[in-house]
């Protein structure tokens, strides 16, 4: 009959005892950083969610569907908009609301697949950093909007909103 | 070789296991070594209930339950012990549930009670309430409820660590009367690491063999591949006797074929026996009770009933559990897991088809022989210091020669507390023994036999004809003639257990080699249980002898003892040495057993 | 009084069907086995076998026959083989599932049946895996009943609809199956994983327990609830049918209305 695992087909190397070592420290957990930011992210994603779906609707539905369709969107339409705070508000909310959402997004699949902590902190860096230059530039877009842009000859833009 | 010391070891983390380790771990220094993780343990198949007097439901007394006990088990039953085990019940239902074991319960929110075979009210006169429970899944929920205590107790683990040796020292004793004699003491035991195959040396005060059942020396059995009596054999190999081997019990319920146990509480919640004729045939052997009638009855009703060519299916080999008069909301409600079993392994839908059934090895009730206190004994009154055992591995004896249903998980809770606090107390006053001089020698010794050995034998074909031989010859039905045949096959097999031939020869994880020396276990212990059966020559609870139909008190109200004597010779045997033991009598005279 | 409805006393003889149970057929099949002897080599390989079965036979049987005829150095745990107490979960044609429970019949036998083990945890042997990290996130959440009233002399009382509130998660025997299922657990086996989390549910909803809040506080880690992305591995693998994943959202229910 024949005989698997025959000594001689061993290497001679000796192994280490599974669990000689209790638990492999790949799987110990670093202290409990509970806080509740987890908790926290968790709510805010299905809140923001919740409030993103009527934002980014009604923001569809008003520049493609009312009026004039989707002929009207020209710069003098985005001016218009952005004359009325309201429509000021309601883009910072989106444009922040949809950043954070989808950052946390992002980070939550960082966290579930890279494999390294330092691949984690690396990937986690960029996304911030790019997360916040978005959030800032469009902020500033948003209230520091110029509906009357002039070209360098001081003539008015085609479709420019200027004080008559 | 490395040498740990603690002044308690209890060896198998089943039921009994860690119910001592709960009671042990607060009181001495502890570790449990078990072959297996110890949720993985049998306790955990176990499906019906666990019986107290707690008259939740309606009325009931711990003497009834004692009077059951002591006539189920057809009065072989040392009766102070089931006096004890059936006044402690009830607390032990009661802690179980304090330590967080989610009962079913009454609208009221008590511990809800059901019947099971064998529990009568009043001494026989009507089935009684009184088998507490958790869905069909008692066991489950007590194994798992245990081993959360462990968890919350700090018990130390040693899982995966297969205990091959019990260290026993021989001590010169001065009796009172001035005599001496020799007398054994224990000093620890040797453990396998399976993970990484070095030999661990435990040194303990008291050892605690928790290790369970036999029920692999069958082939239909609703034992788990485990099972196969490790701790009895260690026992018996160290030179200490073994009690009652000839009864073995079968359930009558188990899955057609498989052997995959189908609880009694089917029968318990309104399911009944049919035969091939769609009779309720259980209604001829046990007019009262029925279907509800004690395990060994049943059982035997069933296999008569085969016998006599009533049974079903192509090869008229089994009969029928009927359950399709219940609602099946009742049956979901209660009888989850079981019909789960049928579906999934038979593909029968139990609510509207009777299910095939035929009786499955079941449970051991002999054993190592204990005190009520779980002291081991090493002859009919002398203990081993140090020594202790609880659960299906030891015989108290309160199963007599058949156990009711609910007793086992009564018995592994009510002797597992027992054998915890008495083991612990003991190691407190006792010193460590002074470990042999090469402790190891005899693992060794057997490991590398089986290790290296070149004979070509393989332990699947010899296990197979083993099981075969006493499903054959020693279930239900046995004789001189079968049990003889029986008896030559062993031997016969125990000769070529010496060829035996392994094909891993690794370190790591060589469950080959274990499986190697469990059969070396199994093969020792069915000559005991095949020995044991042919000297009983009457017919009581499990052990049915076609020859000597009837129970013959004036020759056999004896528990039998099994030790391993190179010298001696008991029925052409060589190499087993027959005693006997009086069965302790309190308040039950022995009366004919009908239902 | 009992909650047990009194059936009526059934007939003493019924007619019964025609058939019941039919004969037993064979069939060949083949077995492909993830196989790591780390004495032997660093690297994992398959082996295939091809061996007749029976239809009542299971994925364990197989094993078994390959074990006990033909190549005894192949190993796996094992103890009930009827599905109770969660030795042999394995990932079988790339599903976790008991070995003992997954009839050979069920599957597709005209392909070799692939037989992996359990991902997520470090192999030690073939289908061997080390539990430790496993059973240290169970012991983590307190498995175990915490009650601060007294004890009463005779049991605590609780109703039915109380039991019934986590009689779900009560049937777990902690065979790994739904934890290394998760994709979470997968990547660094961080999480707490399914397994840990239902069996906190269960003390959690217990009427009679009081130490909830300690337990939803554990599980409020970065690697509690939280990462659970609701993919519904678990479920599916869940070898007793728990709703694994429901459990998990309850938990989360749980923490949050606690903290509002």
């Amino acid at each position: 009959m024949s005989t698997t695992n025959t000594p001689a087909a061993f290497p001679a190397t000796s192994l280490e005892a599974p669990r000689s070592g209790r638990i492999d420290p790949k799987y110990l957990r670093s202290k409990t950083s509970s806080g509740s930011f987890e908790m926290a992210a968790w709510v805010f994603m299905r809140l923001s969610g919740i409030a993103l779906v009527v934002l980014i609707f009604v923001h569809l539905w008003v520049n493609l569907m009312s009026g004039g369709g989707i002929a009207q969107i020209d710069f003098g339409f985005v001016a218009g908009k952005w004359a009325n705070p309201v429509w000021q508000f309601w883009d910072l909310v989106m444009l922040w609301l949809a950043m954070l959402h989808g950052a946390n997004g992002m980070r939550t699949i960082i966290n579930d697949y890279a494999e390294k902590d330092s691949t984690r902190l690396w990937l986690k860096t960029i996304l911030v950093l790019g997360a916040a230059i978005i959030v800032v530039l469009g902020t500033l877009v948003i209230f520091t909007f110029e509906p009357c842009m002039l070209d360098a000859a001081g003539e008015q833009l085609p479709r420019a909103v200027c004080p008559s | 070789m490395q040498v740990h010391k603690y002044d308690v070891v209890i060896v198998g983390a089943g039921g009994a296991g860690m119910r001592a380790a709960i009671e042990s771990g607060q009181r001495a220094h502890t570790a449990v070594l078990t072959k297996i993780y110890p949720t993985r343990s049998h306790t955990g198949a176990a499906q019906g209930g666990m019986c107290a007097a707690l008259a939740n439901v309606e009325e009931d007394n711990w003497e009834w339950h004692t009077f059951d006990t002591v006539k189920g088990g057809d009065y072989l039953v040392d009766q102070d012990a089931a006096e004890v085990m059936a006044k402690e019940a009830i607390d032990a239902v009661l802690d179980l549930e304090k330590m967080g074991l989610p009962f079913n319960r009454t609208p009221e929110g008590k511990i809800d009670q059901r019947r099971f075979g064998g529990h009568t009210r009043d001494h026989g006169k009507a089935a009684v309430r009184r088998a507490c429970y958790a869905a069909d899944r008692t066991g489950h929920m007590i194994l798992q409820t245990l081993y959360q205590n462990c968890v919350k107790h700090n018990v130390e683990f040693y899982n995966e660590f297969y205990v091959l040796d019990l260290l026993t020292v021989d001590e010169e004793v001065t009796d009172e009367d001035g005599t001496t004699r020799t007398e054994k003491r224990t000093a620890g035991v040797v453990s396998y690491d399976l993970a990484s195959g070095e030999i661990h040396v435990f040194q303990a005060k008291s050892v605690v063999f928790a290790t369970g059942g036999v029920g692999k020396i069958f082939k239909t059995t609703s034992n788990a591949h485990t099972l196969t009596g490790d701790g009895m054999a260690l026992a018996y190999r160290a030179g200490l006797p073994l009690e009652d081997m000839e009864f073995v019990q079968f359930h009558p319920t188990g899955l057609a074929g498989l052997g995959i146990l189908l609880s009694e509480a089917a029968r318990g919640e309104g399911g009944i026996l049919r035969n091939a004729d769609g009779e309720r045939f259980m209604e001829r052997y046990a007019p009262t009770i029925k279907d509800l009638a004690p395990r060994d009855i049943v059982a035997r009703s069933m296999a008569n009933e085969v016998r006599e060519g009533r049974g079903c299916g192509p090869k008229k080999d089994y009969v029928l559990l009927d359950l399709t008069h219940l609602e099946p909301e009742h049956i979901d409600a209660k009888l989850p897991d079981i019909t789960e079993f049928a579906r999934t392994y038979l593909g029968v839908e139990p609510y509207t088809e009777p299910v095939p059934v035929f009786p499955t090895c079941h449970y051991a009730m002999g054993g190592v022989p204990t005190t009520i206190d779980s002291e081991v004994l090493q002859d009919n009154d002398t203990r081993v210091p140090g020594l202790f055992a609880a659960g299906e591995v030891a015989c108290v004896s309160v199963h007599g020669s058949n156990r009711l249903g609910t007793n086992s998980l009564l018995d592994i809770n009510v002797f597992g507390k027992r054998a915890g606090i008495a083991a612990a107390e003991y190691a407190a006053d006792a010193d460590f023994v002074e470990l042999p001089e090469d402790p190891t020698r005899g693992v060794e010794a057997m490991l590398s036999t089986v290790r290296d050995g070149d004979g070509g034998e393989r332990v699947a074909a010899i296990r197979a004809e083993l099981q075969e031989t006493m499903d054959a010859n020693m279930q239900v039905f046995r004789s001189e003639t079968t049990i003889k045949e029986a008896l030559g096959i062993i031997e016969n097999l125990r000769e070529r257990y010496k060829k035996v031939q392994i094909q891993d020869k690794g370190k790591r994880f060589n469950l080959d080699l274990l499986e190697a020396v469990e059969l070396g276990f199994l093969l020792d212990l069915a000559e005991v249980m095949t020995v044991a059966a042919l000297h009983r020559e009457e017919s009581r609870g499990g052990h049915f002898r076609e020859d000597f139909p009837d129970r013959d008190d004036e020759n056999f109200m004896l528990h039998s003892m099994l030790y391993k004597d190179p010298e001696a010779v008991t029925e052409g045997t060589q190499g087993i040495r027959f005693e006997t033991k009086p069965v302790v009598f309190t308040r039950y005279e022995p009366m004919e057993r009908k239902y | 009084m009992s909650t047990t409805t009194e059936a009526a006393e059934p007939a003493s003889t019924v007619d019964l069907p025609e058939s019941t149970g039919g004969g037993i057929t064979t069939f060949d099949i083949t077995l492909k086995v993830r196989r790591y002897i780390p004495e032997f080599s660093d690297e994992a390989r398959w082996d295939e076998w091809t061996i007749t079965m029976q239809g009542t036979d299971r994925v364990l049987d197989a094993l078994h026959k390959v074990k006990w005829e033909l190549d005894g150095s192949l190993s796996f745990r094992r103890s009930c083989a009827h599905g109770v107490c969660g030795s042999d979960a394995m990932r079988i044609n790339g599903r976790n599932r008991l070995a003992c429970k997954t009839l050979l019949k069920d599957l597709d036998t005209s392909e070799p049946i692939t037989v992996e083990p359990i991902k997520g945890l470090p192999v030690e042997k073939d289908l061997i895996v080390d539990m430790e990290p496993f059973f240290q996130s169970y012991r983590e959440i307190m498995p175990f009943m915490i009650a601060n009233s007294p004890a009463p002399s005779a049991e605590r009382y609780q109703s039915p609809e109380d039991r019934e509130r986590f009689d779900d998660t009560t049937k777990c025997i902690l065979c790994a199956a739904c934890t290394s299922s998760c994709p979470v657990f997968w990547t660094d086996g961080q999480y707490f994983g399914p397994a840990a989390i239902v069996n906190a549910h269960r003390f959690i909803f217990d009427s009679r327990d009081d130490a909830g809040d300690m337990r939803l506080e554990v599980l409020n880690d970065k690697e509690g609830v939280w990462r659970c992305r609701t993919t519904f591995n678990c479920t599916d693998a869940c070898p007793r049918g728990i709703e694994v994943t429901k459990a998990i959202q309850e938990v989360k229910t749980a923490i949050l209305t606690r903290a509002a």
